[in-house]
């Protein structure tokens, strides 16, 4: 039996979007930035990041590429809360394959995002063990309230069928 | 600073600790049982909870701007996933610069796990790299 159903190919090409709730808040991008230990003047303290050019605080940049904080999801039994694609089936495992980042500039603490994520593609593939995987391209969008560019992100994930061990 | 190819990134490193696994999970609203609870962990064959591998671009846009900055602005950043880290191990970060074209750098980037309890020396992501400019703090939005 293929991987690749016609349920999965029938959402190549479809894009999921969010909009956040409230700006992003630089109260967020503090908190990330001490989760990180990034203790750089221009994510804390306003006054330096004005005497370097900046208006204010900016955001670690690839904090709104790894947070759900604009999702407003409700929180799943595992924990997630962020965008899904509901690529997992019984007997496959999701891994994540890689990450391309594009910084248009860097995020603010009033920026109201929006974010998409559309599925690129689906390659079925087998990998040296002869197990089928298939590979997900994925794109990600950021934009700002005024609809322009903050980042963007090619994203890959993997999802490889277990063996009958690891199927248990 | 604008360096020259084949300058180095000075080599830093960093312990991962579970703790620092949950505050960053916070910090994402990235809740997922899978990086911080044993025993989800274990039943999915794992023998430990395991870092978000997302962490890694946020710990290499780090080391490229407490080494370019404080007026630089990373651009573009790649990276592919190679080997799971574990609570309580250390990664070691590094770069070596691969072209400049006026001030705009590309950097090779390497991020290893050290030997652990869980495995031998690894790489946690390759290939890594990035572009960054050298001559501004922020891009510019037309």
């Amino acid at each position: 039996m293929s991987l690749l159903t016609d349920e999965l190919k029938a959402r190549v090409g479809t894009t999921v979007t969010y909009t956040a709730p409230e700006p992003w808040g630089a109260a967020s991008g503090r908190y990330f930035a001490y989760a990180i230990g990034d203790f750089n003047p221009i994510y804390l303290d306003p006054d330096r990041a004005r005497a370097l050019g900046l208006p204010d605080v900016t955001i670690p940049p690839t904090l709104v590429l790894e947070s759900a904080q604009y999702a407003n999801l409700p929180i799943r039994e595992d924990g997630y809360a962020g965008h899904l694609w509901g690529f997992d089936v019984p007997g496959t495992r999701l891994v994540r394959g890689g990450n391309s980042y594009r910084f248009y500039r860097r995020m603010r603490p009033d920026d109201v995002v929006t974010v998409s994520f559309t599925l690129k593609s689906i390659t079925p593939k087998v990998n040296r063990e002869g197990k089928e995987m298939l590979i997900f391209a994925t794109l990600i969008r950021v934009t700002d309230q005024h609809g322009k560019p903050i980042a963007e992100a090619d994203e890959t994930f993997i999802l490889v069928a277990l063996g009958e061990e690891e199927a248990k | 600073m604008t360096p020259a190819v084949g300058d180095r990134m000075p080599e830093t490193s960093r312990r991962i600790t579970l703790t620092d696994m949950v505050v960053y999970a916070g910090a994402t609203w990235d809740w997922h049982r899978m990086h911080y609870d044993y025993e989800f962990a274990r039943i999915r064959g794992l023998p430990a909870p395991i870092v978000d591998g997302q962490m890694f671009g946020a710990l290499l846009v780090k080391a490229l701007q407490d080494w370019l900055g404080p007026v630089c602005f990373v651009e573009q950043l790649d990276f592919t996933f190679r080997n799971l880290m574990f609570p309580g191990e250390e990664i070691t970060i590094g770069g070596v610069v691969r072209e400049v074209a006026g001030a705009k750098v590309t950097v090779d980037l390497t991020v290893t796990i050290g030997a652990s309890e869980y495995g031998a020396e690894r790489p946690a992501v390759a290939p890594a790299s990035a572009v960054v400019w050298t001559d501004r703090i922020d891009g510019v939005v037309p």
